[in-house]
């Protein structure tokens, strides 16, 4: 009987008096794809980083392929055959792809780089995986989804045994997200490697994985495998139930309200080079949904429309009064309010406190002349903390640490403090688990109640098909239709997303 | 990376020191100097000579830490300060009335003070040239065309009003610069901790693109921040040049602008931008002015003077960093 992949036994990890892991169990069988699975929080990435050696344990044993591991350095993990692919790119941009393959691990001849090898190797690499990547091209040029499965191909390189996936998807659509599925597939039962995948889309994880392992305040709360006794696959709900301890995915959020006077007119709007003469309009206290595929040009659109992409033709017009946008800080005069995806690069200003990050747009408000009240800062910082339910003990603490659901509530907060009247949120719930996702819903169900016009780009389509009113479906920078919400559903999503079209 | 996000912050007398390493730095030196010199080390006479002997530099160490923290760095300011110095001199000798030449004297080192330094700005924002470069540029650019204009040599005024600006002793013993050292200090903590200019300065240099995408316009507070500096260069153009009533092309100036980045690394301004307190850079400055003292003290040979205060320079960055992290 062969042994096991993984057996992580009584794992214990305690950070400054805080326990984050108390006595973890984690069984993975040769060839799986087991899913771990827990809030933001839980856990998932301080055990992962046990086996990856980035951090060590404090009490615990680990067993890979029956035999005892000693892991205290990523040096001594890559040499037992674990690859950690991190959530965010570990990829240098400013070197070509097979440079990238092989950092660390360049291939020499007499003494000098053998760069036709490494390049022959990591085109087989690519071949076995089925993708088609020049290795003489530049990181930078390549899409992020792309930088992804590189580093993907990187692990398959080195022969890894097990690959661990911190959330590998979060920046990849719905076509790339299959393929690396598929990739994944490929690694389990031809390559006979062994992977371990963090993520919250419980749909991936229920469609694509064969086992999980569920945490809970650094606890295991629940192990098993996807597919049950009688045939069927465990439920999102079920899973989302043992993440949580209550009740998520069930919940509904969408609520009923009145839609009032039209609010934005966008007629024949393109952007150079990713929008191609779109149209829409967005009314008061309506949820507009907008998605797509990769390079459908919906972040470039609400870029466009915030000011900060430049619009190369069309008209829009806020409540009937034509604008034109060119910055920013005029979008924000105008009462569009933006909240961009990738928060790290886009949105958190990493320096500051989360009260100063909350503050940021509204200083105006809270400043007698050029001076800054601090009392009013205080004040105004608190209320937003309440108002969004945002979990931390002190606003004035550095905003990095926050965990990624209060972040995203913090940056949402800085834009309601601008009272907008149009409000366009990109990714919302990117990189947030399920039990606050459903927090930020409903505060988005509270701002279209309010009367606010609110726009959503999203690539999950069952975001979309929860929240939104209605959803403007692109392709390739065109608006390929537009769903009702009768008409919302996921399939009806995928087909116009494809370049299709409704029957 | 952050594991486990508490929203908690770590044991307090870690942070104490931490916060204030700066300070406990300043205190260490000074003890180090009174050891080496005895009890006539704390005398005020000679706190208040190490104060003025650092007080041109240090004023444009204010101004250099905005510039750091709103992302860039200006390697020009030595030489800007003398072409500013130059013009002014000139200035003042040409007017009759001694009071209304040093009038004019301060406004012209200010205003082309603050003009230059807005150029300066415009060209890094909206030619979006690095600083560094634009700035080296100008430092070549200054320096030559002071040195031909003037012959290698410098420019001077008996100008009496206007020497007593840096001369003038107030109640007979408090030297008027270092009150003005002082008074920019407060100014420009001022600016950095209570004003929108200064929230914004910070958020520039922490993330250009989030803090654009809050609806601010970055070029323009990146451009207020070396319009600062300018003013700043002003003040220092004319501190300097009215200590001795003259300005030299090849002499005055020289590694000012290392200098006063100096001081406001020492005092924490990180050269990544985002980070960095103007208090602590006057206590930089202090450090930067002791350094010099307790080498001279020990009998240091001049030339190897430099070598030491690189190598603190590097451990005091050393020991900021140790203590932020987490």
């Amino acid at each position: 009987m062969p042994e096991r992949a993984l057996q992580m036994t009584g794992i214990v990890k305690t950070y400054g008096g805080v326990p984050v892991l108390q006595n973890v169990d984690l069984s993975v069988e040769r060839g799986e794809i087991h899913a771990l699975l827990g809030e933001n929080g839980a856990g998932k990435t301080t055990l992962m980083n046990i086996l990856g050696g980035v951090v060590s344990m404090d009490r615990g044993a680990i067993e890979l392929f029956g035999e005892k591991a000693s892991i205290h350095s990523p040096a001594d993990a890559q040499a037992l055959g674990i690859a950690f692919i991190h959530q965010e790119l570990n990829v240098v941009n400013d070197l070509t792809v097979y440079e990238n393959m092989f950092l660390g691990a360049e291939l020499t001849r007499f003494g000098q780089l053998d760069v036709r090898r490494m390049c022959k190797l990591t085109q087989e690499v690519f071949d076995r995986m089925n993708v088609s990547i020049d290795p003489r091209q530049m990181m930078s040029q390549l899409e992020t989804s792309y930088k992804q499965i590189v580093e993907i191909a990187k692990s398959l390189l080195r022969e890894a045994r097990i690959i661990i996936m911190d959330e590998p998807t979060t920046s990849l659509t719905q076509r790339e997200i299959e393929k690396v599925f598929s990739i994944m597939r490929n690694l389990t039962r031809e390559g006979g490697a062994t992977i371990l995948f963090i993520s919250h889309k419980l749909g991936e994880v229920v469609e694509f994985c064969d086992a999980y392992t569920v945490l809970r305040n650094g606890e295991k709360v629940a192990e098993g495998r996807i597919l049950q006794p009688d045939g069927s696959k465990i439920s999102q709900t079920d899973i989302a139930r043992m993440m949580v301890g209550r009740d998520v995915l069930g919940v509904k959020v969408y609520e009923e309200r009145e839609i009032g006077e039209e609010l934005l007119s966008v007629e024949n709007l393109s952007v150079k080079g990713a929008v191609n003469d779109v149209s829409f309009t967005l009314r008061k206290g309506e949820v507009v949904g907008i998605t797509g595929l990769l390079g459908d040009g919906k972040e470039q659109l609400v870029g466009c429309l915030f000011g900060d992409i430049p619009k190369q033709s069309g008209r829009v017009a806020l409540s009937g009064r034509p604008v034109d946008i060119r910055h920013p800080a005029q979008g924000r005069r105008k009462g569009i309010g933006f909240l961009p995806s990738n928060r790290k690069e886009n949105a958190i200003i990493k320096d500051f406190s989360v009260k100063h990050n909350i503050t940021i747009v509204t200083l105006d408000e809270l400043c007698r002349g050029t001076t800054i009240s601090k009392k009013r800062e205080r004040a105004a910082a608190e209320e937003a903390r309440d108002r969004l339910s945002i979990k931390v003990q002190n606003i004035d603490n550095p905003i990095t640490s926050l965990s990624g659901g209060n972040q995203q509530k913090a940056v949402l907060s800085k834009w309601l403090r601008a009272r907008p009247k149009v409000m366009i949120l990109s990714n919302p719930t990117q990189g947030v688990d399920v039990g606050a996702k459903n927090e930020i819903y409903a505060q988005i169900m509270e701002l279209a109640k309010g009367g606010i016009g609110v726009i959503i780009t999203s690539g999950e389509a069952q975001e979309i098909s929860r929240i939104c009113d209605r959803a403007l479906v692109m392709y390739h920078g065109s608006l390929q239709g537009e769903l009702s919400r009768e008409e919302l559903t996921e399939e009806n999503i995928m087909i116009l997303s494809t370049g299709g079209a409704l029957t | 990376m952050h594991n486990a996000p508490t929203g908690r912050l770590r044991p307090s007398a870690k942070r104490f020191v931490g916060e204030y390493s700066i300070i406990l730095i300043t205190l260490l030196m000074i003890a180090i100097s009174t050891a080496l010199k005895g009890w006539t080390f704390l005398s005020l006479s000679n706190f208040i000579n190490i104060v003025r002997s650092n007080a041109v530099v240090g004023t444009i160490a204010f101004g250099m830490s905005l510039v750091i923290i709103s992302g860039n760095i200006d390697l020009s300011v030595g030489a800007q300060m003398v072409a500013v110095a130059s013009v002014t001199l000139t200035v003042v000798e040409g007017v009759a009335n001694p009071v209304l030449g040093a009038i004019l004297g301060v406004l012209t080192a200010v205003g082309l003070s603050c003009t230059l330094s807005l150029i300066t700005g415009i060209i890094v924002t909206k030619g979006r040239v690095p600083s560094f470069i634009v700035t080296l540029g100008m430092q070549y650019i200054y320096r030559s065309i002071l040195v031909y204009s003037l012959n290698g040599g410098g420019t001077t005024t008996k100008n009496a009003a206007y020497m007593a600006i840096s001369n003038h002793a107030l109640f007979g013993w408090l030297p008027m610069m270092i009150v003005y050292f002082f008074a920019m200090a407060y100014l420009f903590y001022y600016i950095s901790k209570h004003t929108k200019l200064g929230r914004h300065i910070y958020a520039v240099g922490s993330n250009e693109k989030a803090t654009r995408l809050s609806g601010i316009k970055t070029d323009r507070i990146k451009i207020l921040a070396f319009v600062l500096l300018g003013f700043t260069i002003g003040i220092a153009a004319v501190v300097e040049s009215s200590r001795m009533g003259s300005i030299n092309s090849t002499s005055s100036g020289i590694s000012y602008e290392l200098n006063a980045i100096a001081m406001a690394v020492i005092g924490g301004v990180a050269m990544e931008g985002g980070k960095g307190k103007l208090s602590s850079t006057m206590f930089g400055a202090f450090i930067f002015g002791l350094i010099n003292n307790i080498l001279t003290l020990i009998g240091m040979n001049t030339k190897l003077v430099n070598a030491v205060k690189g190598a603190i320079i590097i451990f005091a960055v050393l020991v900021q960093r140790k203590s932020k992290e987490r």
